[in-house]
Formats: C-alpha cells, sequence, structure tokens
C-alpha cells in the first residue's frame, strides 16, 4: 500500500495550540457585528483530511491561518496552501476540499479564491486556473467517485483544530 | 444617463442557471440550469410584458447539468448541451407546445459546453472538455451527421458561435485562444487562431454584420476583434490568404472578476457583459471615434449585484427590433431576469 503513495512519509506537524480563538463575551452578543476573519476560515478548513494520510491538512502544514486573506466588506476570500510536495498529485483534489468546505460553510456572498503557494508545486498555474473555473468545480462534483472522495476528507473538518477523539 | 431597468424576476429553477436563448422571433425565452432542465418563459399576456410564466420544463433527457440550450433559426427546434456528453434535439408540436426529445447525439468524451446552429440551420456545432469542437450536419428526420471533428484546441472549449450570415465558427477556450473555422470542399479547418487574453475565454459573440467578435475572459477584459480580409486596405497582412482578425480595442478596469457571457446587440449594437462580481455593465461605441481600426467604447450603463451577491453566467439581448431594448440575464442564484435598457429621454 505504502509504495502507490504520493508522499509516503510527509512531514507532521504538531498543532499548534496556541491558535485557537478565545471566546469572549462578544462572541456570543448577536448584537455585536461578528466578521468574517482569516481565524474563521482556518478553523474550518484545518482538520480537513489529507486524501492518503489519516492526517489533516493543518498537521501537514498544507493550510496555514497566515496565508489566508479575508476581506469581509468586500465579501472576498483567498485561500493560499501549500502542497507537501512539489509535484504531489493531490494537489487538485485538495484544493477542491477546501473549496467545497467553503461553498458549504461560509455565507454566499463570499468569493473564494483558492490557490497553491507560489513557488510550492511545479504544476502551480495548471492546478491554479483549474481550481478557480467553476464549471470545471461544477462538473467535478456531478461526478459521485469523487464527490464521495471530498466528503470523506471534510469528514473530520468539523474538529476545527482539536484534537480526533480516538476511535476503536 | 441610459439605464438598465428590471421588468420581471423569473422563478422556477432550482440550481444555478447557465445560459438564457431568445427564440429567433417570438417573445419566449429558454434558460438552463443544473437542475438538469430548460425551461421556456413568455409574459403572461400580449400587453403586459412585467408578468412572465413559466410555459414549459423540457425534462428527462439529461443525467446532468445543461450547460447550454440553442434555438434553431426557426425556432421550431432547441439543442441543449450537457455535461453528460450528450447533446438533445428537442422539437415541439408545432404550437410550441409539448417539447419533445427527438434526438440524442453522441460523440464527446465529457461534458459538453456550448451548443449552436448555423445561421441557416443546416449545420450544429459542440464543444466539450474533451478539447474538440464537432461540426452536425442537419439531415431530414431528425438525423445528424458528424461532418467534422477539429481537435486544435489544447484544452477545455468552452463555447462556440455561428457567424450571424456565413458558414464560419468561432470557438473560445479554456487554452486563452479563439479559433475560427471555415469550410473548404467538406472540410474543416482552422483558418486563425486569436490570441490576446490572457485567461480562459468564456464567451463570444458577433457583431450584426459579422466583422466583428467580441470576447470575454477570465482575465477580466472584453477584447473586440476585426476582421481584415486578403487585400485589405489597411495593409493587414493576411499570409495564408485567409482573413485574419485582429484586436482593435480592449475594454479593461470595469469588470473585478471572471467576465462569463456577453451579448452583442444585433439590433442597436450595444455589448452587455456579465460576470463574476455580481454585475452587468453595457457598453456602446464612442460616436466620436471616427478610426474604423481603433474604436473606443465606453460603459453607458451597470447594475451592481443585479443577482444580489451571485454570480451572472449568462446575458442575452433580444434578437429583433420587437424588444431590442430588452436583455435576459440568469445566475448562480437560480434566477432569470428580464431588463429593459432606458436610454436618456
Amino acid at each position: 500500500m505504502s509504495q502507490t503513495l504520493i508522499n509516503a512519509n510527509p512531514t507532521v506537524y504538531n498543532l499548534s495550540k496556541n491558535s485557537h480563538r478565545l471566546e469572549t463575551v462578544d462572541a456570543f452578543d448577536d448584537s455585536v457585528d461578528d466578521p468574517i476573519d482569516a481565524q474563521e476560515v482556518f478553523d474550518l478548513i484545518r482538520s480537513i483530511s489529507d486524501p492518503e494520510h489519516p492526517l489533516t491538512l493543518e498537521q501537514l502544514n498544507v493550510t496555514q491561518h497566515e496565508h489566508i486573506v479575508v476581506d469581509d466588506v468586500r465579501n472576498r476570500v483567498l485561500v493560499e496552501f501549500t502542497p507537501t510536495i512539489p509535484h504531489c498529485s493531490m494537489a487538485t483534489l485538495i484544493g477542491l476540499c477546501i473549496r467545497v468546505r467553503l461553498l458549504r460553510s461560509l455565507p454566499e456572498r463570499f468569493k473564494v479564491d483558492i490557490r497553491v503557494r507560489k513557488g510550492t508545486h511545479q504544476s502551480e498555474v495548471a492546478v491554479n486556473k483549474q481550481l478557480n473555473d467553476k464549471e470545471r468545480v461544477a462538473a467535478a462534483l456531478e461526478n459521485s467517485h469523487l464527490l464521495e472522495v471530498v466528503n470523506q476528507c471534510l469528514a473530520t473538518a468539523s474538529l476545527r483544530g482539536r484534537e480526533a477523539v480516538p476511535s476503536h | 444617463m441610459p439605464r438598465l431597468e428590471l421588468v420581471a424576476t423569473l422563478e422556477g429553477h432550482q440550481d444555478r442557471v447557465w445560459q438564457a436563448s431568445w427564440h429567433p422571433s417570438k417573445t419566449i425565452l429558454a434558460t438552463c440550469s443544473g437542475d438538469k432542465t430548460v425551461r421556456l418563459w413568455a409574459p403572461a399576456s400580449h400587453s403586459n410584458f412585467t408578468h412572465w410564466q413559466c410555459i414549459d420544463t423540457l425534462d428527462g433527457a439529461h443525467k446532468r447539468t445543461i450547460r447550454s440550450v440553442a434555438w434553431s433559426p426557426t425556432g421550431n427546434e432547441l439543442a441543449t448541451a450537457s455535461f453528460d456528453a450528450t447533446t438533445g434535439i428537442w422539437e415541439s408540436d408545432g404550437q410550441g407546445r409539448d417539447w419533445e426529445c427527438v434526438a440524442t447525439l453522441e460523440g464527446h468524451e465529457n461534458e459538453i459546453k456550448s451548443v449552436a446552429w448555423s445561421g441557416s440551420g443546416s449545420l450544429l456545432a459542440t464543444c466539450s472538455r474533451d478539447k474538440s469542437v464537432w461540426i452536425w450536419e442537419v439531415e431530414a428526420d431528425n438525423d445528424f451527421e458528424c461532418l467534422s471533428v477539429l481537435q486544435e484546441h489544447s484544452q477545455d472549449v468552452k463555447m462556440v458561435a455561428w457567424h450571424p450570415q456565413q458558414e464560419i465558427l468561432a470557438s473560445a477556450s479554456y487554452d486563452d485562444t479563439i479559433k475560427i473555422w471555415k469550410e473548404d470542399e467538406d472540410d474543416w479547418y482552422c483558418a486563425d487562431t486569436l490570441e490576446g487574453h490572457t485567461s480562459t475565454v468564456w464567451a463570444l459573440d458577433f457583431d450584426a454584420t459579422g466583422d466583428h467578435i467580441v470576447s470575454a475572459s477570465d482575465d477580466q477584459t472584453l477584447r473586440i476583434w476585426k476582421m481584415y480580409k486578403p487585400n485589405n486596405s489597411e495593409g493587414v497582412a493576411t499570409p495564408n490568404g485567409e482573413a485574419v482578425w485582429k484586436t482593435i480595442c480592449t475594454l479593461s478596469g470595469y469588470h473585478e472578476r471572471c467576465i462569463y457571457s456577453v451579448s452583442w446587440s444585433k439590433v442597436n449594437g450595444f455589448i452587455a457583459s456579465a460576470s463574476g462580481d455580481n454585475a452587468i455593465r453595457v457598453f456602446a461605441k464612442d460616436e466620436s471615434s471616427q478610426d474604423p481600426n481603433a474604436p473606443t467604447y465606453t460603459s453607458i450603463a451597470d447594475v451592481q449585484d443585479a443577482h444580489g451577491v451571485h454570480d451572472i453566467n449568462g446575458v442575452a439581448w433580444f434578437p429583433t427590433s420587437a424588444h431590442g431594448d430588452w436583455l435576459a440575464s440568469v445566475g448562480d442564484d437560480g434566477l432569470v431576469r428580464i431588463w429593459r435598457l432606458v436610454l436618456d429621454d
């Protein structure tokens, strides 16, 4: 099995303990404006599972808080992610998972751009173009096999950075 | 100032709407959607155009999204292009009712993105993510013969459109180019490749004369191309004895995101564009621009958030002078809107 993996021995990073939002009184007050920020977007995608490892995108350092830009007023979100290796053939699938997660979770008003970090993938231009072509994304999501794979990767997304409770 | 005035909002589709296509002569609009149906819409009465109703829903023939819908020049047939890799041909009972899928054209390897009938109605073109453009001959008894499979685009082909009078086809692609296709003794060939856009070309439309094309791209610009025939007085070189197309105007700085659709009115020459920035824009040629080789176009009207916070996927001007000021738009919100261009009093 391991011979077929694209990246058999990925570097695993520790979950950053300090990157959780501190709950404030205002967060529970509906009368206080609570704009979407990079932390919120990071929380939405950090626990998406890698397609081939039982690890999250955060653990593989694929997604990082600093590489997310949110402009709540102009309704724009830019997520840059870092494939684990420059020839990772899973890059498009990982980007698709991030897109689907944000499609399902963010308010409809947001326009989301998803890109690999500059210089981190040999097919950067091609991957970026495909991920941001909504017609091709729509067609991909009509493929039931692909949708199933995406949904598997998204099954852990709701952990939002918390450790998974080990199953037995 | 000219403005676009909302005439009607048509609700019914259950998913994003991809394209709107007007009947060639009647006040009937066809729209297609991710909900796998085509809906036909018409005003509720001949005098009141503010109330529209869905007069028919064409469904059951496609298993996936219907990306494109096109009327034959007579308006007696409709063609539908689907992500299910087939093209449907629909015929009505003659009264414009009871549409039935009478033929299914197969051959493309994957999603079909666009379908278009030639001006004479004798040819049909389709294009696909499989990078090819197919030309079909329309024969009697709902028979369609594939005349040619054109494989010169290097990527996904997004749209095909015919010259309004001649059997000249244009195709727009994810490879950032537009190609012009012509026939020479039953052989179809690429007569020109139009380069200039720096990202996917999503849409294009000819002007009424067929001498100009407007194209819309993910690079957030519109380009206007002019055809220069051999021995043209401007001295533009035509190396292969073929007409060449050159950009004579680039409209940039208007749309902030991908431009998905463009429509060039055959009635009044206005250009409408629709974008992922939620806006519809209308451009007119400046009367003061005298040089036909370097015209300028100005944005004369726009609607921000024409479909709320949603992308707008398609715009289409009414094809005849009966309602030449009507513009249909469709969006990711599943809605269809009819607008009227109101000029200065």
